[in-house]
């Protein structure tokens, strides 16, 4: 699990967008870290079963041991803990003990899957974009939802329609076919999740 | 949601060829109704394509069959721009 800041307070941890969409926001979404390790914030970014690092064959993985996977990191950092979900990240935090949760663009189980069947389909019925996915998988995607609620705060791109706690203007780095930053976009990601933890904690 | 005019639809459907498929800004901004797009740009694959029409549903508030779409509809940037303002009216 990649570690920035200081070890001791306030940490967040990051569930990435899904599939394919993780790899175009990583690099984004740890520049974000490290401007939250300037305000005095750590950041913590697990590897989920099947992703990145982790030894699990992404065609075994399930939604269910990613929450799992994902409240264990929660849990081993100390408190107080806050999730900092973009996308289908926002599907993996339920299960996690958080002091509070910032989802960026988060979509409905079905939005995913819906994406992932087009993926599939454009791309000749063979995969999901070069991903083997279990049925138990798509399943629990398709039924899932972001929590929401006081301790959520849910942030959107200018231009989405769909409700939102505050709009940032920048780039959807996760449609990008090329790992992408932008750094004004993560420089207002990581002032307002900052103003969100403060707000939270008092 | 108010209806949009085809001025608002054309710079949606620039601004989701420039995140989608990560264009420069000159570039999508000196796009015309005859700029080709699907073959002769090298960033809109099937994969690419995908995120195009995911992105227009959602900025757009529409929603696109997948067995509308075609080579027609992405030949040019006037063809998927009346694509998208044909979803919007219907």
């Amino acid at each position: 699990m990649l570690r920035l800041g200081p070890m001791h307070g306030a940490v967040v941890v990051v569930a990435l967008p899904l599939f394919e969409e993780a790899n175009r926001t990583r690099a984004a979404a740890i520049d974000v870290l490290r401007r939250l390790a300037e305000r005095g914030i750590g950041g913590a970014l697990p590897d989920l079963p099947g992703t990145g690092e982790s030894l699990i064959e992404t065609r075994d993985a399930t939604l269910a041991d990613w929450r799992d996977a994902f409240a264990d990191a929660a849990a081993s950092l100390g408190t107080p803990a806050f999730a900092m979900s973009w996308r289908g990240g926002a599907l993996v935090d339920n299960d996690a003990r958080l002091a509070g949760r910032w989802h960026l663009a988060p979509l409905s189980g079905t939005d995913q899957r819906r994406e992932l069947d087009r993926l599939r389909k454009l791309g000749g019925d063979a995969d999901y974009a070069g991903n083997l996915l279990s049925p138990a998988l798509l399943d629990q995607l398709a039924a899932a939802e972001p929590l929401t609620g006081a301790r959520v705060k849910v942030a959107r791109l200018e231009g989405d329609p769909r409700p939102a706690d505050v709009l940032l203007s920048g780039r959807s780095l996760w449609r990008a076919s090329e790992p992408a930053v932008d750094p004004a976009l993560q420089e207002v990601i990581a002032t307002d999740l900052a103003n969100w933890i403060a707000i939270c904690a008092g | 949601m108010k209806r949009e005019g085809h001025d608002d639809i054309e710079q949606t459907v620039r601004g989701v060829l420039r995140d989608a498929l990560g264009l420069p800004e000159a570039q999508v901004a000196a796009f015309t109704a005859d700029t080709p797009l699907f073959g002769a740009l090298p960033e809109l694959d099937s994969m690419a394509v995908a995120g195009v029409l995911t992105e227009l549903e959602d900025r757009l508030g529409i929603t696109i069959d997948d067995d509308d779409v075609d080579g027609d509809m992405l030949e040019t940037f006037g063809a998927l721009t009346r694509f998208a303002a044909g979803k919007v009216r219907a």
